[in-house]
């Protein structure tokens, strides 16, 4: 089922006559075949090994390392590295604020999660529609936030949430309403929730709309003359066929759920309800920065990377096998 | 501004168009979408208000009611320190810009490749690539400062233009959209004509991938426009820097000089909009279902 | 002739880099770089600082000074100044050759072998200029001189003198009478509060503990001491805890934008800062010049009074600093001569630390202030009260535990929930101590 129509080859790739000067062309010998490919793919290989991999390879050497300490530990020698084993494992393991984190993330990916693939999925269904107006415009309008980078959402919605200074705040205020500040302790995570799904919703919602208009009419024509109505339709027929497009906004999400961190980060000076090891990847910028202890962010890193694999490998296993099965 | 999926299926968004205007409008529906934009473009709104509001109207007047400062405060963001605000905004020019060009290049022809050559090790290579999607930047920031420290490369242009090069997911999409898009038969044919590779590559195959390029142009601009971390650990001289480190120095001291909330405020506004001007430009090349008809194909 | 100059060229090459080598070596060897560097020829040193308008003061140095350029690369603030200079180490290399350096970070950047002993380079001449209790700070109380002192921060008091007016109430003088003040204030407009307890700045924590007598790490031969979890810690800590608990005094952070919008529009009546403030109310609430009163900060015992410190930083040199001498000229230029103190106080607005140089420069009070021409006669009073603190080589832990046991109390507004934040911060503290293997007494 080939729901992806290639676009037209240009016309100059067919210009020359096929075939003509095959004769001399000697085939492909199996050297050139492996070498060609590989020289092709060198620049890639290169910057990922330079780039990724040596980076990789360097976290995990360092989280088998520890700082020694002489004396005082004051002025130059006085400090040395030195193996330890796997004691900074043992550590981030049994660290109840990594285990707090990881709990808030994972409460935190199920409020946004759904909320964000759901609105997505409620907008993309809507702007298929034909009985919506003014499409165009709320697709542009949705989509607009993917464009703000966290560090600017993250102000705007921060002076939005300060009671002083928030425009929905003087509202309640004239009404009259009590209404709890979204920084205290109870709400932040959903502020910080808010904050996400606004830069979010539109992306996936795109992702979604695309993968609707590429069903073939056809397939509603038949529904239509069988009498479905239009949430029928989308029910029964629109979602389950871009049921794979879901599964993919749903691993994406889920891996930027694991490494929220500039949200939660720059909310942090506004209020007190936000430690310095919210979230995870929090947690590994403390230890590395704040707390000059790099070697104990290794080992919290490698930890999140490893869970980031587990998670996500059984998304890409059946993906992979959907998406590249004829291929491999 | 028409369909986003224009190229992909112009015939019928045409006859779906026409239909609908046999449709009765839907009331509830129309609503819901609207509000979902009120709600994307609220804070879009707040921040244009703001903008034009001088330091002391900022704590106190009405969030939103606009004042008439506008220009002062561009004017003012412009002299600080001698223009360093326009100067943020080339190096994000560059960084961004410069890099997703690059780093499109190089995913669009490791995704050729790992699309139309068969070859040993090609299944390793794309799965090892593919990890890569999963790792997070800012755990990768650190190390890769440390790198970059052995080659003295640290505080320059290249510390934050050539890590952001490599793009995982990019050489991932590259390789769907070349599948889809560039029929193995006309490689083969210019091959027999004893067309060079990467003649073939980039003649036949990049015009072909067009729009899937200008999709992984988009992502990975957003991408590196996006990613804090890097340029912040990198990056010692404020003339280097992206925008958004930049602003949010200034909102760190606009913690002890509000004055310089003002211009972060403008700041942040100036910024997104040749953001949103060249998205507006490139989507009708926009091709997000690369990612959903991956799995379809 | 021209085969000599060549050879002449090739061989000053050669000694510069056997001097480069015999630098790194020293700087490695004994913490100094006693060799410093050729001196002949111009060198450009690069300088990271947060400082408003440093780079101003900075040019009046390299109009004058062809020979030693200096650039300022302008940093956030001095946290984050700090941990980009200790990965640069870490790396070995790309840290610049000076650095300003809050002195709570001192003994961290010297554990990290981050700053250069400047003893070897002449910095003990200048050592008259400051006063022992700053110059203290510099040396670690050892024979190495780390960093040379630029600007101090003696805690001060300020409040809205026409609010405590109106509301017939008096600058405090006593923590017991700085309470009635808020318990009045706060019962004639529950709005209005005398101050905030801002659990994002632990400088501030400490100051006021440094005030009631705390000294929060110790030296005892080779081992460390954490005190923090001792008296005069807890009882700052059972202070505001029990006004947070009243209700009589905000709870929410300080330096976010409600808090600027307090001071302005009055609901912040009053705020329990430093000698650097005026720089801040200028910027933050420019509408309420002249409203202001300074005062010293309100004391445990009026009998014997005692200052806290929060702020103030020094100039350092890297142990990466290829010219340490050349640094050292321009360090004794910026923080001891009267025409850079002059020109630190008009456009950086700081608090110079050489004293005698600062008092002929600090006889008019800051513009914001100009309702109080003694000002900087309070100031000086109040700086020689500062008591002796002693900072450890793991103030970022302690103050990254403090900001989240803090956060926990003061969202909680119990008294209890404050001495508990004490203890934890006590126990975070030592246990990153042992556990980066220190000897911990």
């Amino acid at each position: 089922m080939t729901l992806l129509a290639p676009p037209k080859a240009p016309a100059d790739t067919a210009g020359s006559p096929l075939g003509t000067r095959s004769g001399r062309r000697r085939r492909y010998d199996v050297r050139t075949r492996i070498i060609t490919p590989y020289l092709m793919l060198a620049p890639g290989i290169i910057l990922f090994a330079a780039f990724m991999l040596a980076p990789i390879l360097y976290t995990i050497y360092l989280s088998f390392q520890r700082t020694q300490v002489v004396g005082l530990g004051l002025g130059s020698g006085a400090r040395k590295q030195v193996f330890a084993g796997v004691a900074n494992y043992v550590s981030a393991l049994t660290n109840p604020e990594f285990a707090a984190s990881v709990g808030r993330v994972l409460l935190y990916g199920l409020i946004l999660i759904p909320t964000m693939l759901g609105l997505a999925l409620l907008f993309a269904l809507l702007l298929d529609s034909r009985r919506t107006r003014a499409a165009g415009f709320s697709r542009i309008s949705i989509f607009l936030p993917y464009a703000v980078p966290a560090v600017i959402s993250s102000l705007l919605w921060g002076f939005l949430y300060l009671p002083a200074v928030s425009p929905f705040y003087f509202v309640f205020d004239k009404l009259g309403w009590d209404v709890p500040s979204v920084l205290s302790s109870k709400l932040v995570l959903f502020g910080i929730a808010n904050i996400a799904l606004w830069g979010g919703v539109g992306f996936n919602m795109i992702v979604m709309y695309t993968s609707l208009k590429a069903v073939p009419t056809e397939i509603y024509e038949a529904a239509r003359i069988d009498g479905a109505s239009e949430v029928q339709t989308a029910l029964r027929i629109k979602i389950p066929i871009i049921a794979p497009a879901l599964v993919m906004t749903a691993l994406f999400s889920m891996i930027a759920t694991l490494q929220v961190f500039a949200e939660p980060t720059l909310l942090r000076p506004l209020t007190n309800s936000l430690s310095t090891s919210w979230s995870p990847l929090m947690l590994v910028y403390r230890d590395a920065f704040t707390r000059d202890n790099i070697y104990s962010a290794a080992a919290t890193s490698v930890v999140i990377a490893v869970a980031t694999f587990a998670v996500s490998f059984l998304f890409l296993r059946i993906v992979q096998k959907r998406a590249f099965g004829q291929e491999d | 501004m028409t369909s986003m999926a224009t190229p992909l299926r112009t015939a019928g968004g045409i006859r779906r168009g026409d239909r609908s205007k046999r449709e009765r409008v839907s009331v509830a529906s129309t609503t819901i979408l609207l509000l979902g934009a009120l709600y994307c473009l609220f804070p879009v709104f707040w921040v244009l208000t703001a903008s034009t509001k001088d330091g002391s109207e900022l704590f106190s007047t009405f969030t939103l009611a606009p004042s008439t400062h506008l220009w002062d405060n561009i004017v003012q963001l412009t002299q600080y320190r001698d223009g360093l605000f326009w100067r943020w905004m080339l190096n994000t020019a560059l960084y961004a810009g410069l890099g997703a060009l690059v780093s499109t290049y190089v995913s669009a022809l490791s995704g050729y490749v790992l699309a139309k050559f068969t070859f040993p090790g090609k299944s390793t290579v794309f799965k090892v690539l593919l990890m890569g999607v999963l790792v997070p930047g800012v755990i990768l920031a650190i190390p890769q400062y440390f790198l970059m420290a052995q080659v003295g490369l640290t505080n320059t242009y290249w510390a934050v233009f050539l890590p952001q090069i490599i793009s995982p997911y990019g050489i991932y999409l590259a390789r769907i959209y070349t599948a889809a898009s560039v029929p193995t038969d006309v490689i083969e044919a210019a091959r027999t004509e004893g067309a060079g590779e990467m003649h073939i590559f980039s003649r036949i195959a990049m015009p072909m991938m067009l729009p899937g390029l200008v999709t992984i142009f988009l992502f990975q601009f957003v991408a590196v426009w996006n990613n804090f971390m890097l340029p912040y650990i990198m990056l010692g001289d404020d003339n280097l820097f992206p925008i958004t480190v930049g602003l949010n120095g200034l909102l760190n001291q606009g913690a002890t000089a509000p004055a310089l909330y003002t211009l972060v405020i403008t700041g942040a506004l100036l910024s997104v909009i040749p953001l949103i001007v060249l998205f507006l430009l490139l989507q009708r090349f926009w091709r997000v279902d690369l990612a959903a008809g991956a799995v379809k194909a | 002739m021209r085969t000599s100059l060549r050879m002449r060229a090739l061989a000053s090459v050669a000694a510069a880099a056997l001097l480069l080598s015999g630098c790194s070596a020293g700087a490695g060897g004994d913490g100094g770089g006693d060799n410093g560097g050729d001196s002949s020829g111009p060198v450009d040193l690069n300088y990271w600082a947060w400082a408003p308008n440093l780079d101003k003061v900075v040019d009046i140095w390299n109009t004058k000074n062809p020979d030693i350029h200096v650039t300022v690369n302008k940093q956030d603030g001095g946290d984050p100044a700090i941990t980009k200079l200790l990965t640069a180490i870490k790396a070995g290399s790309g840290a610049p050759d000076m650095i300003q350096a809050e002195y709570q970070k001192i003994p961290t950047l010297v554990a990290s072998d981050a700053l250069a002993d400047l003893s070897a380079v002449g910095a003990n001449d200048i050592k008259d200029k400051f006063p022992d209790a700053v110059w203290n700070s510099v040396t670690l109380g050892g024979d190495a001189v780390y960093s040379i002192p630029q600007d101090t921060g003696p805690m001060m008091a300020y409040y809205r003198e026409d609010i405590l007016k109106a509301n017939n109430l008096t600058v405090p003088t006593t923590w017991d009478e700085y309470a009635e003040t808020a318990r009045a204030l706060h019962k004639a407009d529950p709005k209005v509060y005398l101050g905030t307890f801002s659990a994002n700045d632990a400088g501030w924590f400490t100051g006021l503990s440094q005030q009631a007598g705390a000294s929060w790490w110790s030296i005892d031969g080779d081992a460390w001491g954490v005190d923090i979890d001792a008296e005069a810690t807890n009882k700052v800590a059972d202070y505001w805890g029990g006004l947070v608990e009243e209700g009589v005094i905000d709870n929410k952070p300080m330096y976010t934008p409600a808090w600027n919008k307090g001071l302005n529009d009055g609901t912040q009546a009053g705020w329990v800062s430093s000698v650097w403030a005026p720089g801040v109310l200028s910027g933050n609430a420019a509408d309420t010049a002249g409203k202001w009163i300074a005062a010293p900060l309100p004391q445990w015992d009026a009998s014997n009074p005692s200052d806290g410190n929060w702020g103030g930083s020094s100039t350092g040199v890297t142990t990466q600093s290829k010219h340490p001498k050349q640094a050292m000229e321009f360090i004794t230029w910026l923080n001891t001569d009267p025409e850079a103190i002059q020109a630190l106080i008009d456009t950086s607005g700081i608090y110079p630390a050489a004293t005698e140089a600062a008092a002929g420069a600090l006889t008019e009070p800051p513009a914001f202030f100009s309702n109080q021409p003694d000002f900087y006669d309070v100031a000086a009073k109040v700086a020689q009260t500062v008591a002796p603190f002693t900072y450890g080589p793991n103030v970022n832990v302690a103050y990254s535990a403090y900001n989240d046991e803090f956060a926990k109390a003061a969202q909680a507004k119990k008294k209890s929930a404050f001495l508990d934040a004490v203890g934890a911060m006590q126990e975070i503290t030592t246990a990153d101590l042992k556990k980066s293997g220190f000897t911990v007494k």
